[in-house]
């Protein structure tokens, strides 16, 4: 593979591991928190997305204020998925079968709600709105204003998430749901308080991750639903428990599509057509053979489980 | 295998568990002679109703082995324990609660032809036998007071009667050696002593050996033949229920005096 | 204004009904009664269509004695040519054709249900089993999407002509595709009403009720589980089949997560458990696909430039939730099914 292939891909692995990462944890989170495998998550990015796109289209091209708007937008898409239906399916004792085709249809409603606006004001395929620059080029490694933004606002974030669990009440209180819910309830934490505070983290997180996909790429009411299965299997790789774990995971993920998959394709003439399939794989084969993904083999405060 | 008469129905030998970093069962040895009543009583986690797990393989062994008519099973999945004839009850009654009775009890019964996917769309060959397996039923009903109720489900059963229930179920698979978690468990006395009085019929009747994990001491000592005694993971004391009613270590554990 | 035409639009119905039906029946089997949760429907349909899309344009020419010429690249309008006149021509090579494309699918999609039934067994949770499943359908797709010579990657195999095409009248030859269809939808929902009122129909209660339990009381529940999938992955993959031939495509796009929702649409809607429900869960869905259409091409003519496509996922996903919610049992809630012994006891408490 030549070499300045090699860099495109690694830098590539960064941005959209970053991205990842993003959007895993806030699986991971509701998983451990609320017991859901939410595949909703999937369109608070894209519904993010739209929110920054149509911002930017407004003319606002501040990064930051766009980046609000998305968190802002992902996050009540969360909370009203919440509100209007897994909250009224909890009550009743239902499978987990049942919550898990429930989120499939809130991501369905929440995907072509945004068809039909997109369809109707035309916004199919749009950039948001900030210009590409180059900020740093050095022989094969370019790197532009989108690296900029995408990695150190990941990275910020998850350091804000990671001490938000650890070093506050909100996050005591999180953990000990993710723990044992009637135990929480027993001493006294209000979990539907908790619930709803994580629903609009989880929910603003995606959101600000849809922000930042759509700088890269254009956005489109399919964009979170494509990337749903390459989030999972991050979230997958992290045990669904591990907040390190499951950011490994992103970065092992995104380094699979990106470098590995460049990789067999220069080297072994596997046709790039089958990227789609690794993230697939990485899910069956963590499951079959070690379910608890990275867990225990890196063990850190993040964690939100023992 | 020559049948030694001597030979216990259930031998344990040294058996341990272990959950993560807790000992919960630790290097138990114990024997259940054919066509007794035992009975294993213990404190709050003692390690009791770990120990029938390990006895039905409903969890696997740390050490240790099982044998059952000298056979080792500690290597068996539970559906062929089950199959080897030992039955077991649960602490919580965990029967088909949306089944009516009569399928509780049929489901267990070994060996059903129309079981097989390839024979069941086809009644003949399997109705004769389903047929003879419903006359069991009556009588296995009967005999616990729910013939009348055969139809009922079974989440609509009084807390007694699914104890009952459970044990029918049981019946039906033909064991030759009954685990019983707690079968009075939440049920009033006076029924409690009935149960018991079924439990010892299906000894007396039918030649089934028992294994019971009880609490209600002055109801058990009246039928049991043998104790054990289980204190943290250990067994503490064994002997016939006169001189367990008496010992004194086992007072101060049990009773706290 | 549109005219409709009330017959046509009747046949087509019937038999998008006739088809769904194998597939609700199917996952009925597995969820319904079983409760085993199939989230990978579409791996198992996909399977009967890509086999029809392989017998059509490799089995069939050989079956009339022609040379196979590649369905695939610059001989695909060759292909797709001598596919059409063998159709109209040789009626009895099409119905050979079809009865062993029925056969090879079913074939195909059991042993991979089966297969797939021990595979997930070392998992350690139980949802991971519908996990593995969702994720492996997809995976399958990308893979056969991927390949070039199988159903010719993106492009897929058009043209896949009816079995009754042959005939001069289209709307006899219609007629008749959606009798075919019926007659397998009513055959697989007589045999799976005959395996839930049997002793296997019962133990496969017990393991949806309570595995441990079930497995406590001596029964064989990986193989148990592993057979019913067989037996369902097989009456799917017949409606795949069926459903290639009744597009007339074979195209991996229409594989995706949507299709298995759909099926699990119609089972919840009718009734976990009872076949009937999932009869009535196909039959509704198979209007609404109709009217979706139907509505589509009123909105477009009426100058609208709403897609109804959109609305039809909306409504579907609101149906779900309405569904999950306040009946959570489905329109038609399981019956109490028995295999006769009920009516043994009742005769000896008569006497």
């Amino acid at each position: 593979m030549p070499p300045a292939l090699l860099t495109t891909s690694l830098v590539n692995t960064i941005q959209i591991g970053s991205l990842y990462a993003l959007m895993a944890l806030g699986i991971t989170l509701t998983f451990s928190v609320m017991k859901l495998p939410n595949f909703a998550h999937a369109e608070y990015v894209t519904a993010g997305a739209y929110a920054a796109l149509i911002v930017s289209l407004s003319g606002v091209l501040n990064p930051l204020v766009i980046m609000a708007a998305a968190f802002i937008v992902g996050a009540l898409s969360a909370l009203i998925s919440q509100l209007a239906v897994f909250k009224r399916l909890e009550g009743k004792e239902v499978s987990l079968y049942t919550l898990i085709l429930s989120s499939f249809a809130v991501g369905l409603i929440i995907r072509y709600i945004l068809f039909l606006m997109a369809d109707y004001f035309n916004l199919f395929d749009l950039r948001i709105g900030i210009p590409l620059t180059i900020v740093f080029r050095d022989g094969s490694l370019i790197l532009s204003n989108l690296f900029a933004w995408v990695v150190p606002t990941s990275i910020v974030l998850v350091v804000l998430l990671t001490l938000l669990l650890n070093a506050t009440p909100l996050g005591r209180e999180m953990r000990a749901l993710a723990n044992n819910v009637n135990l929480a309830r027993v001493i006294g934490i209000p979990v539907e308080r908790v619930k709803n505070y994580t629903w609009l983290l989880v929910g603003g997180l995606a959101g600000v991750a849809g922000a930042l996909w759509g700088l890269q790429t254009a956005v489109h009411p399919l964009m979170g639903w494509g990337a749903i299965i390459s989030v999972f299997a991050a979230a997958i790789l992290g045990g669904l428990s591990s907040f390190s774990g499951t950011i490994l995971g992103a970065y092992v993920v995104a380094f699979s599509e990106n470098t590995v998959m460049l990789f067999l394709n220069a080297n072994f003439g596997v046709d790039l057509a089958y990227k789609p399939a690794i993230p697939f794989i990485i899910i069956i084969a963590v499951l079959l053979i070690r379910p608890q993904g990275f867990t225990n083999l890196i063990r850190r405060a993040g964690d939100l489980q023992r | 295998m020559p049948e030694d008469p001597a030979r216990p129905l259930l031998e344990l030998k040294s058996i341990r568990k272990d959950f993560g970093g807790l000992r919960a069962v630790d290097d138990v040895s114990l024997d259940v002679p054919k066509g007794a009543i035992v009975g294993l009583i213990g404190p709050n986690g003692s390690g009791k109703s770990t120990l029938i797990n390990l006895i039905a393989r409903a969890t696997n062994l740390s050490a240790g082995q099982v044998l059952f008519n000298g056979e080792n099973i500690s290597d068996l999945a539970s559906d062929e324990v089950f199959r080897r004839g030992i039955a077991r009850g649960y602490q919580e009654p965990a029967l088909y609660f949306k089944m009516t009775v009569l399928d509780n009890v049929l489901l267990p019964v070994k060996d059903q032809r129309g079981e097989q996917p390839w024979y069941a769309p086809w009644r003949r060959y399997w109705q004769g036998d389903e047929a003879a397996h419903a006359q069991t039923a009556v009588d296995v009903l009967a005999q616990v007071q729910l013939l009348q109720h055969y139809d009922t489900l079974a989440s609509d059963l009084s807390g007694g009667q699914m104890k009952l229930l459970e044990i029918a179920r049981c019946l039906m698979g033909r064991p030759e050696l009954l685990l019983l978690d707690e079968p009075t468990a939440g049920v009033a006395p006076k029924l409690a002593y009935e149960i018991f009085q079924q439990i010892a019929r299906l000894r007396d009747d039918h030649g089934i050996t028992l294994l019971i994990v009880e609490h209600r001491l002055e109801i058990l000592f009246d039928f049991a033949d043998y104790v054990y005694v289980m204190h943290l993971g250990n067994l503490l004391a064994q002997g016939k229920v006169d001189d367990i009613a008496s010992d004194a270590t086992v007072r101060e554990v049990y009773f706290g005096d | 204004m549109i005219n409709i035409d009330i017959v046509a639009t009747a046949i087509a119905v019937l038999t998008l009904f006739g088809i769904y039906s194998l597939m609700a029946i199917s996952l009925n089997l597995e969820y319904g009664v079983a409760g085993v949760p199939n989230f990978g429907k579409a791996l198992f349909v996909s399977i009967g269509a890509y086999t029809a899309g392989i017998t059509y344009t490799r089995l069939l020419p050989l079956l009339s004695g022609f040379e196979v010429i590649h369905p695939c690249g610059p001989t695909m309008g060759g292909a797709l040519q001598l596919r059409s006149e063998i159709m109209a021509t040789q009626p009895v090579a099409g119905f050979i054709n079809l009865g062993l494309t029925m056969l090879i699918a079913a074939v195909i999609a059991g042993a991979v249900g089966f297969a797939l039934s021990y595979v997930t067994l070392r998992l350690k949770e139980e949802w991971f089993l519908a996990l593995v499943l969702l994720v492996g359908g997809e995976t399958v797709r990308i893979v056969v999407r991927g390949a070039d010579d199988f159903i010719c990657s993106h492009n897929g195999i058009s043209s896949v002509a009816q079995p009754f095409y042959f005939l001069d009248d289209p709307r006899t030859s219609s007629l008749l595709f959606m009798l075919l269809a019926l007659a397998l939808a009513l055959l697989a929902y007589l045999y799976s009403e005959r395996l839930i009122r049997s002793p296997f129909g019962r133990m496969l209660k017990g393991l949806r009720e309570n595995e441990d339990v079930t497995r406590g009381l001596g029964k064989g529940i990986s193989l148990a589980r592993a057979q019913i999938m067989l037996i369902g992955s097989a009456i799917a993959a017949v409606g795949g089949a069926l459903f290639a031939l009744n597009t007339g495509f074979v195209n991996t796009n229409d594989f995706v997560v949507t299709l298995t929702l759909d099926v699990w649409v119609m089972v919840v809607l009718g009734g976990i458990g009872n076949n009937r429900g999932a009869l009535l869960g196909a039959l509704l869905i198979a209007l609404m696909d109709r009217f979706t259409q139907v509505g589509a091409i009123a909105l477009n003519m009426s100058g609208s430039d709403v897609e109804f496509n959109y609305v039809r996922f909306i409504a579907f996903g609101i149906i779900l939730i309405w569904m999950l919610r306040y009946r959570s049992a489905g329109l038609l809630p399981e019956s109490r099914l028995t295999t006769g012994a009920h009516d043994v006891v009742r005769r000896v408490l008569e006497k």
